[in-house]
């Protein structure tokens, strides 16, 4: 601690701004500016668009539904899996719209709001490598650190040996490259990956999923105001049919990765 | 080999997606490093002044300091700084600064014994010249023995200015965006040529080193023909 109040000293000899604890919500319509974590490497969650080099996807575009429905303005902070905790605990963002799996875990050190998505763990392999879940045990397996697909192949899978990477892509580099032999994400994370890889062709999807999960928006423990502004605001947004429309222009027939929709914001609280 | 990423993303690379934005990517690592340098030089050469002037309680205090910062890695220094300083002190330092901050702490402390040892390399002859002269302890370190002391020194500085531009690439830890985030970002778009893209971005770091030692040399060999 003694040496934690030498670097305090140093920073505050810089001048820094101290961090208000009082309501965030009121906190974020006073600055007029909603900071949002959001992936940049995960299409079509979020992303790094080609032309306009901004980060885009469907997190994105739920952010910038309730940015407008606060009347403030979005400042996406791009985010790996494993910053999400603590970017939320050390009030660098306001909320995490990042494929967020909602657990209990999580749920001590956050709040949740009502899933907006549901996806299950999922694998990508060299084709015929991978058919049934038996086969996972035998297996190298990159993850991403800090997601729920890496918890979930420990607990279930503990003879499989895990090698965890920064984010998704470059898990499959690995694959690529032969260092595993499949990669673990959520099933929709997936198919926006493979969708963009010039030689899709050589991998798959094995059609089985070792989870059942639900995606909310994670905000900073404690912020009911905050979190229940989120929840209306989801709800609004699939009554009036935008929820929808969000997701037809990431996952619908016509896109890159066409997925049915099989989740409605309010099926599960 | 395959470049064409260059074609698409060879500006966002070098300066992201500024002046729109923010400065990003090669420029951002630039001016992560002259910041940090600068600062860290500052840093150094008072911490290398205290380390010989110093006496006592004060001496141990600022060796035990400048050790830390010297034991732990950078990564961990920026991390800290990012995610720990607000939730314990409540003080919310922006990534860039807090990069700026580590590299610059580190670094000063690296050069802080390099200057120590450089004062003490001018020989004690040098020191009793100066106090015959009238100068004070203090007036002949800044007159007599640092200009010696410094000439000395510039190796151990632009080591550790090199030093400096490579471990800027430590802010993708807390999502600054400077050239191998980006690259991150890029790889993660193009997925099939991780190989191009690092490749060329190390180029992009072996040309700041090495002409940052290049420029330090010509400046260096100047005076001497003149």
């Amino acid at each position: 601690m003694k040496k934690l109040t030498l670097l305090t000293l140093v920073f505050g000899l810089v001048g820094l701004v101290p961090l208000a604890h009082a309501d965030r919500l009121a906190d974020i319509k006073k600055a007029g500016v909603l900071r949002v974590a959001a992936f940049d490497a995960n299409p079509p969650f979020g992303f790094v668009d080609a032309k306009s080099k901004k980060i885009v996807g469907l997190d994105v575009d739920y952010a910038d539904a309730l940015a407008k429905k606060l009347g403030v303005k979005l400042e996406i902070v791009p985010t790996n899996p494993a910053n999400r905790i603590p970017l939320l605990s050390a009030g660098k963002v306001d909320l995490v719209f990042a494929n967020f799996t909602i657990t209990e875990e999580r749920a001590k050190v956050v709040n949740f709001s009502i899933p907006y998505f549901a996806s299950g763990t999922q694998f990508i392999a060299k084709k015929g490598t991978l058919t049934s879940p038996e086969q996972l045990s035998g297996l190298r397996i990159g993850v991403d650190k800090g997601t729920t697909n890496e918890i979930q192949l420990r607990e279930q899978f503990p003879k499989a040996t895990l090698v965890a990477y920064d984010d998704t892509p470059f898990a499959f580099t690995a694959l690529r490259n032969g260092n595993v032999q499949a990669i673990s994400q959520d099933g929709p994370k997936l198919i926006g990956l493979l969708a963009n890889v010039p030689d899709r062709d050589k991998y798959e999807i094995p059609p089985f999923a070792i989870s059942q999960d639900y995606i909310g928006v994670g905000a900073p423990k404690g912020e009911t105001a905050l979190t229940e502004l989120v929840n209306t605001t989801l709800r609004e947004l699939e009554a009036d049919g935008r929820a929808q429309k969000i997701y037809d222009a990431w996952f619908g027939p016509t896109t890159k990765t066409p997925l049915k929709r099989i989740f409605k914001i309010g099926d599960k609280t | 080999m395959d470049f064409s990423f260059l074609q698409d993303d060879l500006t966002y690379l070098l300066w992201g997606t500024f002046p729109e934005g923010p400065p990003g990517g090669a420029l951002l690592t630039l001016l992560l490093s002259a910041g940090s340098g600068l600062a860290s030089a500052l840093l150094g050469l008072a911490f290398g002044v205290l380390l010989v002037m110093l006496r006592g309680p004060a001496l141990a205090a600022l060796t035990t300091a400048l050790g830390f910062l010297r034991a732990i890695p950078v990564l961990m220094l920026i991390f800290w700084t990012y995610f720990l300083l607000p939730i314990l002190f409540g003080v919310d330092v922006p990534g860039v600064l807090s990069v700026m901050a580590a590299l610059a702490l580190v670094g000063g402390a690296y050069l802080g014994h390099g200057v120590a040892a450089g004062i003490r390399g001018v020989g004690a002859g040098q020191w009793q010249a100066g106090l015959a002269l009238g100068f004070t302890r203090w007036g002949a370190l800044r007159h007599l023995v640092l200009p010696q002391a410094l000439r000395m020194m510039l190796p151990s500085f632009i080591n550790q200015w090199v030093t400096l531009i490579k471990d800027s690439s430590l802010a993708y830890i807390v999502g600054v965006p400077e050239l191998s985030f980006l690259a991150t970002q890029v790889n993660a778009r193009v997925m099939v040529h991780p190989a191009e893209i690092f490749l060329f971005i190390g180029a992009i770091y072996f040309v700041f080193c090495g002409g940052l030692d290049l420029l330090v040399y010509l400046l260096n060999r100047r005076p001497r023909r003149a």
